[in-house]
């Protein structure tokens, strides 16, 4: 980069990623060039952190933060901080107001809740289960006497001094925030609603200030405990990011920011840290490279895209078909059942980090669940760990460069890793070193790509149709691996694959989603005038949806004019308790064609998903829920562009040999500098190619090629 | 094809399915192990290409539950995971399983094993693409509401295995509406029976077998779904197994397919080894069939009496770390639906192993191979006559296993291994179940799943987990409310913690918890009630007290329509202590039924008329008066104690603090506990004098006709029990218990015709008899 350049730079996008140890900062000029600062978190008040990081990576481009942060045109927020405090039960002090004789239910929660997220042999190991304590305990916790069936029909009348009496008794116990919700609310919600403005009353008298939140305002979903659960966390925990959130703002406004913070939400836009609904960004961080893949397929032509992310822990992957991400309606995060709409995104419990070990009984081989994390495994001295991980394996194979380990902030130690991988897994299965490494890794990938490929079938398609997108710390030494013979129609690994979470942060929409309950019932054959009676029932949810989006970007300044919007819709064969997402493809719906148009969408999609063996039209449909979602065009990050040069790597990028272990025999691989290619050279394994913060490995039978994008793209020859 | 063709079988290699499964088992026989497998050659030759073999279809089959399920329309599937998918060798042995019901790893192995033992091959014919429905409990099954897809695995034109799956269905066309009816005392009247039909070729459902299933059950929409379900699981694995075999070659997958089920034979050995000491471990369990009340309406005077169930137990574990499982002494099968197949007893238990002995991923069939039962025909859980009902087995197969759960705790115990200790299950009950028409103004069955969700017996370091699992499903749930009232024409008036369900303890049972509610938009309808009444069907562990039986409460003619619009008090949240109850007097017009009976058959309910649906607890660990006096507190302020039972039982004085929560009186606790350890020494006697006089009320027979009964039955069918019994109790020669000599009927007692002496009949026997 020329000197004289560099004053010139405007610097235009700024992703964040604050973790628990390290907040990224992802800055993209107007040219697309991009540059990563890293700075220690600092949890009591993050926005020290990101300025530090801010100011670190700055400085690599030589620019003062003040200069480059009032060029910024737009800035988005992912970090952990949220779920962090749920998992720790961190938050604030919350009442709850439920119906009368129905007060334990929250803290019974659902037994599901007792195994969420366990290994099978957990599962199934009862001793092993418990429940993590209630988000409100029973003693904050107050019944109301009223009811209202599944239609919606008053069964009993809400009885309002039970709900004063409740109100002043919480209000009384110094509860920082009041969480209401009624069995079926999300189909009537005036008593809901009734009671949500005698507490608002209660609080005004007693002089506090005290937020409420009514399920049916945030989330008008079926199944209580999802829906209390998640208007609970924005009580709980949503209220003080927004104030953290507010305070980054601010500290970015001092050093001249004029843009407004937004924060990745679980459905994959971004969304103010104003919004009513925050507990949407209670997981943000991994979504973001989902999310950057996505913008990068809608830029460079890929529609299908299967997103496969390895981190320390994990394994993560999302699929994106026909640019449209998939979500999960009613997931679990930390332990919790929840009514978000989150981007589909199946995590196996396998990172770099992932313990290996044997049965001791079977002698089988056990990956994970459990991880050492950030502390990498064995060949790091220091870490403590004692049990061999996937990163030894990587060590003892020559994946892994000991001496460049986070640009050689970390120093590992092979033989260290060899023995205890000797000890622990090669004699007891009478396996050479190198091979019982060599194994783990092909079980791990074979895992790895069964899991991809069920995605993926799950969805009615195969690999063909899809280009694979390889990021993360740990991805791109594993990608060879894991999509080996899956017959993927390309498969990408961005330069920057250890910033990319950050990247697509800052490629994220500004978009609001809002999602509501319905019940439309209709048989196959049913008149076209019922038909059209349906369409409008729909219409309605859909108006009222797009008044709240509406709503949201008002907050913003942004008017309806400038508000694109996508409605959706949620079905169901009659009589099932499991819905599919579709995509409308019709903007507004009155009439029985537009009824016939809906249905279409969704036996197609159905008999891809499942079987077309399931499909059961002769049962009729049921609408279950309406889908609004409203987007603003922002500023987003450019894509690199370069001209293509020689295919011939430049000799200044080569960094020496080093020995490789593949197919029961050493190598010697090439070495390469990442950051050193240039557009256009083409690479035949076994080559490595390293950079600080990830490695590309590229074993024999393999060749690479970087394009103008600064893509990588690996294909077996 | 050549000529040979015409004599080749159907199995990959060319052996007839018999042929095949003869081999396998005269080798097992022969050498103890596995088909003869002696060394894991796969596994130590290729320990990679084994465990990826193992873990990718392991993988498959866990994926192919979560996804299937998500079609079904039934909540007992889609929400509480009543399902399950299992891979079979051709032999009908389980490679490996999904999570779920995973008792029937056993019994969709024993229906493809009456498949090869009977022939099917050549009539009806097994052919690729083919679909077969079982759900007969004489084959194995464990009650009828459980129905099997299984579908044979081919490759190159062979047979080379099965994969089955299985769902609990909300209703069979039984005699009453629900999966699990009462009434009924034979298998005629426990609804519709399919035993290994083929219903499907090229993968598709012939249509004789569509109308005819659909119009035999009450919820034709559930039925429908839940077969797709099980059909499209079941594709996705075999879809999945010709991926496996396209990527690692067939013959890695048929050795994988035989040296994994010895594998798993090998690693209870290795896990009995390390987890319990050699020895006899004796225990018993009972349970309730209170027939005679006029609640309980049956078509046959024989059936009308009550009877208790009784099953003593002896596991022996040799130093070898081999065992044996023998339940000598067992009751004869009964006049009621609480009987079960053997296969099904014994999957039960294997199931039971899962949860603590040997949770692992190598959970398969060679348990099975590795376990030895004696289960002595005739008695209830190996039945001798065809006529036998089985609709809820689950009544005793609960209450009998829960005794080998404390017989191989004391084992951990002695090894140390204190977290894996469990006091036992719990009696997975009440079962809500009725029918009629419900809100959408269709016939209806309904059959609540809340009770997969029950109190888990205490550890010897913590207490148990609440309202968590189910004995049948470790992954327990109770599920949502508003999907029940969605599938119930009943609403919540309340859902809580059942206070002193779970038994005392050092270490409290965890509790159950309660459901009321209120019949709403329902026409012509009825319900029931089902589960343990008069008998603790646990015991507790080294001290520790069972979990409190059940009990029914249900109220008609409430007047509550009337109380509701006058804005009077309403019945709701849970039946706190039910010795003091507080609901009855706020309906005072109400024909209240609130008693022990908590086993009914379908009575009429209409508009608000109230039931209480209430989950039990599970047993305690270790004496109460050494629980620390503060968790007793808790456990009154947190609702999982009834406040008079902290000073009685625990002898822990508490004092209500400002914030009206309770604390411990430290001196009155301390003061109270030594008087209760006083006056358990004032009430003892030495055990030779408690055992002398109770000699004398045995030799007067100086008891119940039930436990006579109950006692005499087992003595006929257990000529080892009963010299064991006389032996214990030194009773002279002419002293004789026998069921003809009581006044009350014992149908059954001298004549059965088993099954398997019907025509071309071949019964495959799984255990000793």
């Amino acid at each position: 980069m020329p000197l004289d350049s560099k004053n010139k730079r405007s610097v235009q996008v700024l992703g964040i990623d604050a973790g628990g140890t390290m907040t990224d900062t992802f800055f993209v000029d107007a040219d697309g060039d991009f540059v990563v600062g890293k700075a220690q978190s600092t949890p009591q008040d993050e926005s020290i952190g990101l300025i530090e990081s801010s100011r670190e990576g700055l400085e690599a481009w030589g620019l003062n933060l003040s200069d480059a942060l009032a060029s910024l045109q737009t800035g988005v927020y992912s970090g952990t901080a949220m779920l962090n405090r749920v998992v720790q039960r961190k938050g604030l002090r919350t009442g709850l107001i439920v119906n009368a004789g129905m007060e334990d239910f929250h803290r019974m929660g659902r037994a599901i809740q007792a195994y969420l997220g366990f290994a099978y042999e957990d599962r199934i190991h009862l001793n092993t289960h418990y429940y993590d304590d209630p988000l409100v305990p029973r003693h904050l916790t107050r019944g109301v006497m009223e009811r209202v069936d599944m239609f919606g029909t008053v069964v009993i009348p809400l009885r309002e001094e039970g709900a004063r009496k409740a109100a002043r008794e919480l209000i009384e116990q110094d509860v920082e925030g009041i969480v209401i919700s009624f069995l079926h609310s999300y189909k009537n919600p005036t008593h809901e609603r009734r009671v949500r403005d005698i507490v608002l009353e209660e609080v005004k008298a007693a002089g506090k200030d005290i937020p409420v939140f009514a399920s049916v305002d945030y989330y008008p979903l079926r199944k209580e405990t999802h829906r209390t659960n998640t208007t609970v966390l924005e009580a709980f925990a949503a209220e003080p990011s927004r104030k953290s959130l507010k305070q980054i703002s601010a500290a970015f406004q001092e050093h001249g920011a004029k843009f407004d913070m937004r924060v990745m939400a679980t459905h994959g836009g971004t969304i103010s840290w104003k919004a009513k609904e925050l507990a949407r960004t209670i997981v943000s961080g991994p979504i973001g490279g989902v999310i950057g893949a996505k913008y990068l397929g809608e830029t460079l032509g890929y529609s299908n895209i299967a997103c496969t992310d390895i981190g320390g822990t994990s394994f993560d992957v999302a699929l994106i078909t026909q640019n449209e991400l998939t979500i999960k309606n009613d997931p679990d995060m930390a332990r919790l059942v929840l009514s978000l709409p989150l981007v589909a995104m199946d995590s196996v419990g396998s990172g770099a980090g992932t313990y290996i070990r044997l049965d001791p009984y079977t002698k089988a081989i056990k990956l994970g669940p459990d991880s050492a994390g950030y502390r990498v495994g064995v060949c790091w001295a220091d870490s403590g760990v004692e049990t061999v991980t996937i990163s030894d394996c990587h060590v003892i194979l020559g994946y892994l460069n000991p001496d460049n380990f986070l640009g050689g902030q970390v120093k590992l130690d092979r033989e260290r890793a060899w023995n205890a991988m000797k000890e622990q897994v090669a004699d007891p299965l009478g396996l050479s070193v190198e091979d019982a490494a060599a194994g783990v890794i092909e079980l791990l990938d074979s895992d790895l790509r069964d899991y991809v490929r069920s995605m993926i079938s799950g969805k009615g398609s195969s690999p063909s149709n899809f280009v694979c997108f390889s990021y993360g710390g740990a991805g791109p030494v594993h990608t060879y691996g894991y999509t080996q013979g899956m017959g993927f129609e390309d498969i990408i690994i961005p330069a920057w694959a250890a910033g990319f979470s950050a990247f697509g942060c800052a490629a994220a929409d500004f978009e609001y989603r809002y999602d509501k309950s319905l019940d439309i019932n209709i048989a196959t054959d049913a008149a076209d005038g019922a038909k059209a009676d349906q369409a409008r029932i729909l219409q309605a949810a859909w108006d009222e949806l797009k008044e709240r989006v509406l709503e949201e970007f008002a907050i913003n300044g942004y008017s309806a004019d400038k508000v694109t919007l996508q409605p959706g819709f949620r079905m169901q064969y009659r009589g099932q308790l499991n819905d599919l997402e579709i995509e409308s493809p019709i903007s507004s719906a009155a009439t029985a064609e537009d009824w016939d148009k809906l249905v279409e969408a969704f036996n197609d999609t159905y008999g891809r998903v499942y079987a077309a063996s399931a499909r059961s039209p002769e049962l009729g449909y049921s609408v279950t829920g309406a889908i609004m979602r409203g987007m603003v065009p922002i500023q987003k990050p450019k894509i690199p562009h370069e001209e293509l040069g020689p295919e011939i790597p430049p000799e200044g990028a080569k960094l020496g040999t080093r020995k490789f272990y593949r197919h029961k025999k050493w190598v010697d691989a090439q070495l390469y500098q990442m950051e050193t290619l240039q557009p256009g050279n083409r690479i035949t394994g076994p080559a490595i190619i390293e950079s600080d913060a990830t490695t590309l490995v590229v074993p024999g039978g393999f060749e690479t090629f970087l394009d103008g994008h600064r893509l990588f793209h690996l294909k077996e020859v | 094809m050549n000529i040979q063709a015409n004599f080749e079988g159907i199995v990959r290699g060319g052996e007839t399915l018999k042929q095949h499964r003869d081999r396998l088992m005269e080798a097992t026989k022969r050498t103890g192990h596995y088909a003869g497998i002696k060394t894991l050659e796969l596994r130590d030759s290729q320990p990679i290409l084994y465990n990826k073999l193992f873990s990718r279809l392991r993988a498959g089959v866990v994926d192919a539950r979560e996804t299937a399920k998500k079609i079904a329309a039934s909540p007992i599937v889609e929400q509480e995971g009543e399902l399950c998918f299992t891979l079979y060798n051709a032999a009908g042995d389980a490679i490996l399983t999904s999570t779920g019901i995973i008792i029937h790893v056993g019994t969709m192995g024993a229906a493809i094993k009456y498949m090869i033992e009977n022939d099917w091959e050549s009539n009806p014919g097994i052919n690729d693409k083919d679909i077969f429905c079982n759900n007969d409990n004489l084959i194995g099954n464990v009650h009828t509401c459980d129905i099997h897809t299984i579908v044979p695995l081919f490759h190159e034109g062979k047979l080379i295995g099965w994969v089955g799956g299985v769902t609990h269905v909300i209703d069979t066309g039984s005699v009453g509406p629900g999966s699990m009816s009462t009434g009924q005392v034979q298998r005629f009247g426990d609804g519709y029976q399919i035993t290994c039909r083929k219903i499907g070729i090229n993968d598709t459902l012939l249509r004789d077998w569509l109308h005819e299933s659909q119009r035999s059950v009450r919820t034709t929409r559930y039925w429908m779904l839940d077969e797709r379900t099980r059909i499209a699981g079941c594709h996705m694995i075999r879809d999945l197994v010709e991926q496996v075999i396209a990527d690692e070659g067939i013959d890695a997958y048929m050795k994988f397919a035989y040296e994994s089920i010895e594998h798993g034979r090998q690693g209870l050995q290795a896990r009995i080894k390390a987890m319990t000491i050699p020895g006899k471990y004796r225990q018993v369990g009972f349970v309730d069939v209170p027939y005679e009340h006029e609640d309980v309406r049956v078509p046959s005077d024989f059936a009308k009496v009550d009877t208790i169930m009784h099953t003593p137990s002896e596991i022996t574990i040799r130093p070898d770390a081999t065992w044996r499982l023998d339940f000598e002494g067992s009751s004869r099968w009964g006049w009621h639906t609480y009987n079960a197949h053997a296969v099904s007893f014994t999957s039960g238990i294997w199931v039971m192993m899962t949860q603590s002995l040997i949770p692992t991923e190598m959970i398969n069939d060679g348990a099975a191979y590795g376990t030895e039962f004696r289960l002595p025909k005739g008695t209830w859980m190996n039945p001798d006559d065809r006529r036998v009902a089985f609709s809820y087995s689950w009544h005793f197969l609960v209450s009998s296993w829960t005794s080998l759960w404390r017989g191989l705790s004391r084992s951990y115990f002695g090894r140390g291994y204190l977290e894996e200790v469990n006091a036992g299950n719990a009696n997975t009950s009440n079962w809500l179940q009725g029918g009629g028409f419900n809100q959408f103004d269709e016939v209806h069955a309904v059959n609540s799943f809340e009770c997969a969700a029950n109190g888990v017996g205490a550890s010897a370091h913590k207490d148990g987990i609440s309202h968590a699992a189910a004995i049948w499903n470790p992954e327990g749930d109770m599920g949502d409310m508003e999907i029940w009232e969605l599938a119930e024409p009943l609403i919540y008036l309340g859902r809580e913690i059942k206070a002193s369900s779970g038994g005392a303890g050092k270490y409290r049972g965890g509790c159950g918890f309660q459901s009321l509610r209120m019949v709403w938009n329902a026409k012509d309808w009825t319900m029931f009630f089902m589960g343990n009444g008069h008998i603790s069907s646990d015991w507790g562990l080294m001290g520790g007290y069972p979990a409190a039986s059940g009990y029914r409460f249900e109220a008609h003619d409430t007047n509550l329509k009337q109380i509701i619009a006058d804005g009077g008090e309403i019945p709701h949240g849970g039946d706190h202590d039910p010795e003091n109850p507080v609901w009855d007097s706020l309906i005072p017009d109400a024909l209240i039924k609130r008693d022990k009976q908590a086993i009914t058959t379908e009575a009429m309910f209409k508009d608000y008329d109230l039931y209480l649906n209430y989950m039990r607890g599970g047993p305690g660990f270790g004496d109460p008066l050494d629980r620390v006096p503060q968790s007793v507190a808790d456990d009154v302020n947190g609702g999982y104690l009834i406040e008079r039972f902290a000073n009685s039982v625990y002898g822990v004085k508490l004092v209500k603090g400002e914030d009206g929560l309770f604390g411990v009186d430290e001196a009155g606790t301390e003061a109270r506990r030594a008087e209760i350890r006083k006056q358990r020494l004032a009430r003892a006697v030495p055990t030779r004098d408690w055992m002398a006089k109770e000699r004398e009320r045995i030799l007067a027979k100086d008891a119940g006709v039930h436990v006579q009964q109950m006692f005499a039955a087992s003595f006929k069918l257990g000529p080892r029990f009963e010299e064991s019994f006389r032996k214990f109790w030194d009773l002279p020669a002419d002293w004789q218990l026998q069921e003809a000599d009581l006044p009350i009927p014992s149908y059954g007692r001298e004549y059965s015709m088993d099954i398997s002496e019907l025509p071309d009949v071949r019964t495959v026997k799984f255990v000793d008899e």
